[in-house]
């Protein structure tokens, strides 16, 4: 039994917005920003679909003027090119995973603490968005080396007896990713923790919910339209990762970003590259439907009804 | 059993007493009313009793048993918040049942007994609403059917009613009443309002800095208030200080702000000189017109024979307050107030030159310190 059927995390995202489409007025407001995704998207991104259609040539990027569907089957037959694809969600599922649910920890803990502790945690997340996206990436090399921090101190205190190999390789990426997209879904689970009101909580406990139990039954369903967002924006971000690949990852580590890179620009083979885009962007689209779905049936009703 | 027993109970937040050195005892089945201030600590006392709040020293009893150190969960009390604290992505059935299902009650079972207490407080057929399509009063009612379906040994009330108006107020306070008779289970009730409080209470106790100032029965504390805050806050009523001129025996004589004496009981070791100030209740005066053009003029004192007090002054303005009528009277340039009631025929405008008079028993006499003079 839930609430009411029509509050779905989706309503609840659009709700501020309700009232304000349909107007002409607001319509005419908006027109810049029309103009502006026209121009620099919309347009664009036919161009490349166009591109996509078009047949391979040996010395210019693609050929003009001609149509084939041939890019296509190549992306979709390509052993190779499917195990690329592959390796990009997995990624995505993986650094999503992680990092929405550091984020819902760190983000409670914010939210709890006062004063100074409360500032420097804010701070803390704040801090790296201030550092290019290749210095903070790469910085995770010397840390996790072979001879870096990270196994200096295992090694010293003997946890472990070899250096392992943390970079390069996918636990290097992984570890990475979650670092670049981390504050992005810490601030957007926090901006919506801080309007739950901390009675509710006090309300469950009360009642003889324990503390794991009041933040499953009463936080999470509150928290779930920032989740949600946390959770496309790593996703999207993550599955499209660039830096943490390819300076962080082995030679397996192979997403389709680095893919689509070396079409374009090493191989001159736009119709692959952008075949490849197109297929990606439609399976993203279908994935962030069904994390919209799916995250949409627990915002309401997680702590499985009465 | 469930009294409660707080013993030399204190807490600070940082550099903030919010309570300090407060000791209680609450008798099973009764329904205790703390009265105060905002910021008076009264609420934090409550959510040391719930587990809410860990007191910074001191000791809390429920029952036999030292609770002092159990986590809210584990504690046999339940709350009514404020603002209600209903969860809003539960269903009203949900959210009586939420205690229910904790206890790990089954389905079922839950269910019934919801239903039960949602019946109980009139809000039958609101079982699968939103909390948040409700009013204040439903929510009200949802919030205290949540609380008791778990059948509290204490039943933890927090200015429940504040956010309703007058009327519903009322309404709440009578039936909170019968549910406390029905249910005979301790009630503690946080309040800032005074009518509330002597509407529920069978004790009362009066609250102000953190301190427990006094408790007793609402009769009691009001005839007898401990000090001159107890005095101000449980009613209105107006204060003259004065310094005593002379004692005459169990009497002695205050020369007011008024520039006139009047006539108030003294304890033995008062002395000439001493800074007293007496309250005046509304309540205990009566007003007349003076028609004798003779006494137009004085301000006198005016002390009769059997013990009756009393001043005359002209009426500044008279404002009606529905059941009553309240005559403000300039007395050499300080006001007193003065209710009458409205099926009073008297007459009484502004201008018109009055007469206060008064018991000169019923006067309630504070030293500077706020405490009471009494023998």
């Amino acid at each position: 039994m839930s609430v009411d059927p029509r509050t779905t995390v989706l309503d609840r995202l659009w709700s501020p917005f309700e009232g304000q489409s349909g107007s002409r007025r607001s319509l005419l407001l908006m027109s810049p920003l029309i103009l502006f995704e026209l121009l620099v998207f919309v347009v664009p991104f036919l161009l490349l679909v166009r591109i996509s259609f078009s047949e391979q040539s040996q010395g210019l990027p693609y050929a003009e003027g001609t149509f084939t569907i041939a890019s296509y089957v190549q992306v979709l037959q390509s052993e190779l090119l499917q195990g690329i694809i592959a390796y990009s969600f997995k990624l995505g599922i993986i650094a999503t995973l992680l990092t929405v649910v550091l984020a819902v920890f760190y983000a409670y803990a914010t939210w709890r603490a006062s004063g100074v502790q409360k500032s420097a945690l804010l701070f803390s997340v704040v801090l790296p968005l201030l550092t290019t996206l290749v210095i903070k990436t790469y910085v995770w090399v010397p840390l996790l080396a072979p001879n870096g921090t990270a196994n200096s101190l295992l090694l010293a205190v003997s946890l472990v007896q070899a250096p392992l190999q943390m970079v390069p390789n996918t636990f290097g990426v992984v570890i990475g990713q979650v670092y670049i997209v981390f504050p992005y879904a810490m601030l957007a689970i926090y901006s919506v923790l801080t309007t739950v009101e901390w009675e509710l909580v006090e309300a469950a406990r009360d009642l003889g919910a324990s503390r794991t139990r009041s933040f499953f039954a009463v936080v999470l369903p509150e928290i779930m339209p920032g989740i949600t967002v946390a959770t496309v924006i790593s996703f999207a971000w993550s599955v499209g990762a660039y830096s943490a690949p390819a300076l962080l990852g082995a030679g397996s580590d192979r997403p389709f970003a680095l893919e689509v890179q070396e079409q374009m620009l090493v191989n001159f083979n736009w119709p692959i590259a952008t075949a490849l885009s197109t297929v990606m962007l439609v399976l993203m689209f279908v994935s962030i439907l069904v994390i919209y779905a799916v995250l949409g049936r627990f915002g309401g009703d997680v702590a499985n009804a009465t | 059993m469930s009294e409660i027993e707080l013993q030399n109970l204190s807490k600070s937040f940082g550099d903030i007493d919010a309570v300090t050195d407060v000791s209680l005892s609450v008798r099973d089945g009764e329904l205790l009313c703390l009265l105060g201030p905002s910021g008076c600590g009264k609420s934090t006392t409550m959510r040391m009793i719930s587990g809410l709040e860990t007191p910074s020293s001191g000791t809390v009893y429920i029952g036999e048993a030292d609770v002092t150190d159990q986590p809210a969960y584990d504690r046999d009390t339940s709350m009514v918040f404020q603002n209600w604290a209903l969860f809003p992505y539960k269903t009203v059935l949900e959210n009586v049942a939420f205690g229910l299902k904790m206890r790990g009650m089954g389905k079922q079972q839950r269910r019934d007994r919801a239903s039960e207490m949602l019946e109980r407080v009139h809000m039958d057929g609101y079982e699968s609403h939103s909390p948040t399509d409700l009013s204040g009063g439903q929510k009200q009612r949802v919030a205290l059917a949540r609380s008791l379906a778990v059948d509290p040994d204490v039943l933890l009330l927090d200015e429940p009613l504040s956010n309703l108006d007058k009327r519903l107020r009322e309404e709440m306070e009578i039936e909170l009443k019968d549910i406390h008779e029905e249910f005979q289970k301790t009630f503690v009730h946080v309040t800032h309002n005074q009518d509330e409080a002597f509407t529920l209470a069978d004790r009362i106790g009066i609250m102000n800095e953190g301190r427990l100032v006094q408790v007793g029965e609402p009769n009691e504390v009001y005839r007898d208030p401990k000090n001159k805050f107890v005095e101000e806050f449980l009613g209105d009523t107006n204060f003259v200080s004065g310094t005593v001129s002379d004692i005459d025996g169990q009497y002695g004589y205050l020369m007011t702000e008024f520039d006139s004496e009047i006539r108030v009981p003294v304890a033995s070791e008062t002395q000439p000189e001493t800074s007293l100030t007496v309250s005046l209740r509304p309540e205990f005066m009566q007003i007349a017109p003076i028609t004798d053009s003779s006494n137009r003029a004085s301000h006198q004192t005016r002390a009769d024979g059997n013990g009756g007090g009393g001043v005359s002054g002209t009426v500044e303005s008279t404002i009606y307050r529905g059941s009553s009528i309240r005559h403000v009277v300039d007395i050499g340039g300080e006001q007193l107030f003065v209710e009458q009631g409205v099926t009073d025929q008297t007459a009484i405008d502004e201008g018109d030159t009055v007469e206060l008079r008064w018991d000169v028993d019923d006067i309630l006499v504070f030293r500077p310190d706020g405490t009471r003079v009494r023998d």
